[in-house]
């Protein structure tokens, strides 16, 4: 099925997706994700730095039990090192298959530099190499290290917020369950840029944006097999750390902030999830931006919608950051 | 009942001013006259509000929908407009539908004149239940097809007008909305719904977790769903220019913006509603903002939020007025 009425692109964007068209990429398959050079693909942390008073550090930190270290950065505001700051753990997007936290420097090093955060971005494993739970495991993993070494961090432990974009939404929403459910460390807030939480791919705006945009529907199905393997990919029946919006009961979350584009295939899972966690009297603000494509702010960074929804996480951070002060 | 999201804590002060100032008669059949007696003595006479200002205000009075009494209306103009002709917004109060006059609107419409040189007209439609719906949407239509027509006297732009409300006047500018589509009518650029009144059932999750408490409670809501619907209320076949959300296609619609807070009543009919319109290839723009009362902007201007708030709503007019800048 294609559903062929969509809410258009906005003009902005449309013009930026017209220009990618003029240099096709081949298709993404399993045989073909990038690995080598992933980390080299994206300007080095000096230069996203750009002479801004961050100081930064590539750490190795134990993994989740069973499995191997889990690179970080470590990113801090220069001549903050007495103070104790709120803390901001990344993880990159990329569907879970392809991707590498340096992809995201820029988006941690703005926020690190705008809310005077300590920012830890973090390394995990990609399926298909390594299927779920390894992903995950390593993302919960992270953030539990970073709560437990908050001292010599100099992050303040209650104002932790984990945030991440597509895949990196997804796996910070299963990170919020997860430490819900083993009752692990606070989280202040969860950040779901564009999140990728629902593995059926049966919404209408799934349907809706086959073929068209930045991350369509065959990339999605191929990432949910790689994850999953063909027997759960897109069944109802995939557990929720995988796949968040299979969780059969999603209160006592940390407060969360999904922000998406209204032109996209996430558009609904996304909104679907905020009506769930508001059922349950959880906190969360949604955002559906008009004309949005996947991963707008990344890929139309003078967009106006882009200008407008930073504004808008910015103040939710500021709030959320802020709480309890 | 299932626990309501908890409210913004920099926000409730804001509530407590709105329910001691608007909300201190409860809403029920027999007070309706009382809280209208009340709401006048709220809202400041046009000439005070537009005090000072750079602003030029007239009252005229148009033809009413056929065979129903003439229209008062009050044209807000910009000193300097945004450009000849110009933007225009047809204003809608809020109220329940019950309750105020076109003045609740018109602050709304200074603010849009000197902040974006944009032209504005307030309109006074009937009240339920002495006139059931959908008297209220067709004298709001009438104005706007006296718009349409005295455009260029007014120095409008027919190419870009909009229709807004808060509340009632998000739900009514929806109706507009639906009208402009159904009867050919003047063709609107943009639908701004802000905490829309949309839907007669009152059966939502949101309208069952603000039950006794918050603004514009269920209770409220009921009330003025009884005396707007009557005996055509719960009905399958109530008309959508009564109650939006009982439309059966809501394709075809001019491009909306839907704000609302994520603690109060109409949360989730709002958010329906941009899931209606997204699933038929429509465009909707959604808002909702974390810990937010019924019409929190408006209480709690100084807060985060309603800043943040503010600030997407003007992206958003930026965007359909074409405003530049």
């Amino acid at each position: 099925m294609t559903i062929t009425e969509r809410p258009p692109f906005d003009p902005e964007v449309q013009a930026v997706l017209d220009e990618l068209a003029k240099s096709p990429q081949p298709p993404l398959t399993r045989e073909t994700l990038p690995r080598e050079g992933s980390d080299r693909m994206f300007p080095d942390n000096d230069s996203v730095i750009a002479g801004r008073a961050i100081d930064w550090e590539d750490r190795v930190i134990p993994g989740p039990a069973g499995g191997p270290d889990i690179e970080i950065t470590i990113f801090r505001p220069r001549g903050r090192e007495d103070e104790t700051l709120p803390g901001f753990v990344n993880i990159h997007g990329g569907g879970m298959i392809v991707g590498h936290r340096s992809w995201e420097t820029a988006r941690v090093v703005d926020i690190v530099d705008q809310h005077r955060v300590v920012a830890v971005n973090v390394e995990y494993r990609l399926a298909p190499e390594d299927p779920f739970p390894a992903g995950v495991e390593d993302c919960y993993a992270a953030f539990v290290w970073t709560h437990e070494n908050a001292a010599s961090l100099g992050i303040d432990p209650e104002r932790i917020v984990v945030g991440g974009g597509s895949a990196g939404g997804g796996l910070t929403a299963a990170v919020a369950l997860m430490a819900r459910d083993r009752r692990g460390p606070a989280m202040a807030g969860q950040l779901l840029l564009c999140p990728m939480i629902d593995n059926t791919n049966t919404t209408v705006s799934s349907f809706q944006y086959d073929g068209i945009g930045t991350w369509q529907r065959e990339m999605n199905l191929l990432a949910w097999s790689c994850v999953l393997g063909d027997d759960l990919a897109f069944s109802v029946d995939a557990p929720a750390y995988a796949a968040a919006s299979r969780a059969a009961d999603v209160s006592g979350l940390p407060p969360a902030y999904i922000e998406v584009g209204e032109a996209e295939a996430f558009r609904d899972e996304d909104t679907e999830y905020a009506l769930r966690i508001w059922a349950t009297g959880g906190q969360a603000e949604l955002h559906v931006w008009g004309g949005g494509a996947h991963g707008f702010d990344m890929y139309m960074p003078d967009a106006e919608i882009t200008r407008a929804a930073l504004a808008a996480r910015a103040s939710w951070l500021r709030r959320t950051w802020g709480a309890g002060r | 009942m299932t626990a309501p999201v908890p409210y913004d804590p920099e926000l409730v002060p804001g509530l407590e001013a709105f329910l001691d100032l608007v909300e201190i008669i409860p809403l029920r059949a027999d007070t309706i006259l009382a809280n209208r007696a009340h709401f006048a003595t709220v809202i400041p006479p046009i000439d005070v509000q537009a005090e000072g200002r750079p602003v030029t205000w007239e009252n005229r009075t148009v033809p009413g929908p056929v065979g129903a009494p003439d229209v008062e209306i009050t044209v807000v103009r910009p000193q300097r407009p945004a450009s000849v002709p110009a933007p225009a917004v047809l204003s809608i109060h809020g109220g329940g539908m019950v309750l105020g006059t076109r003045f609740f609107g018109t602050g709304e419409l200074i603010d849009l004149a000197e902040r974006h040189g944009v032209i504005g007209v307030a309109v006074e439609y009937r009240l339920a239940p002495e006139h059931p719906g959908p008297a209220q949407a067709e004298d709001c239509y009438a104005a706007l097809e006296w718009m349409a027509a005295h455009a260029e006297e007014l120095g409008i732009d027919t190419e870009r007008i909009i229709a807004s409300g808060m509340s009632a006047g998000g739900g009514l500018s929806a109706a507009v909305a639906l009208m402009a589509r159904d009867r050919s009518g003047p063709r609107l650029a943009g639908q701004l719904l802000g905490c829309p009144m949309l839907d007669d059932r009152n059966e939502t999750v949101s309208s069952r977790q603000y039950d006794g408490f918050g603004a514009w409670d269920r209770n409220n809501n009921d009330t003025a769903w009884t005396a707007i619907a009557g005996a055509g209320r719960f009905r399958d076949d109530l008309s959508p220019y009564v109650a939006p959300a009982r439309a059966q296609d809501l394709s075809g619609l001019a491009p909306a913006f839907i704000e609302v807070g994520a603690a109060e009543t109409f949360r989730d009919e709002a958010v329906d509603y941009a899931l209606r319109i997204w699933a038929t290839g429509g465009q909707a723009e959604l808002h909702v903002w974390a810990g937010g009362y019924h019409g929190f902007t408006g209480f709690s201007p100084d807060a985060d939020v309603s800043r943040a708030a503010n600030a997407a709503r003007e992206s958003w007019l930026r965007r359909v007025l074409r405003l530049g800048g």
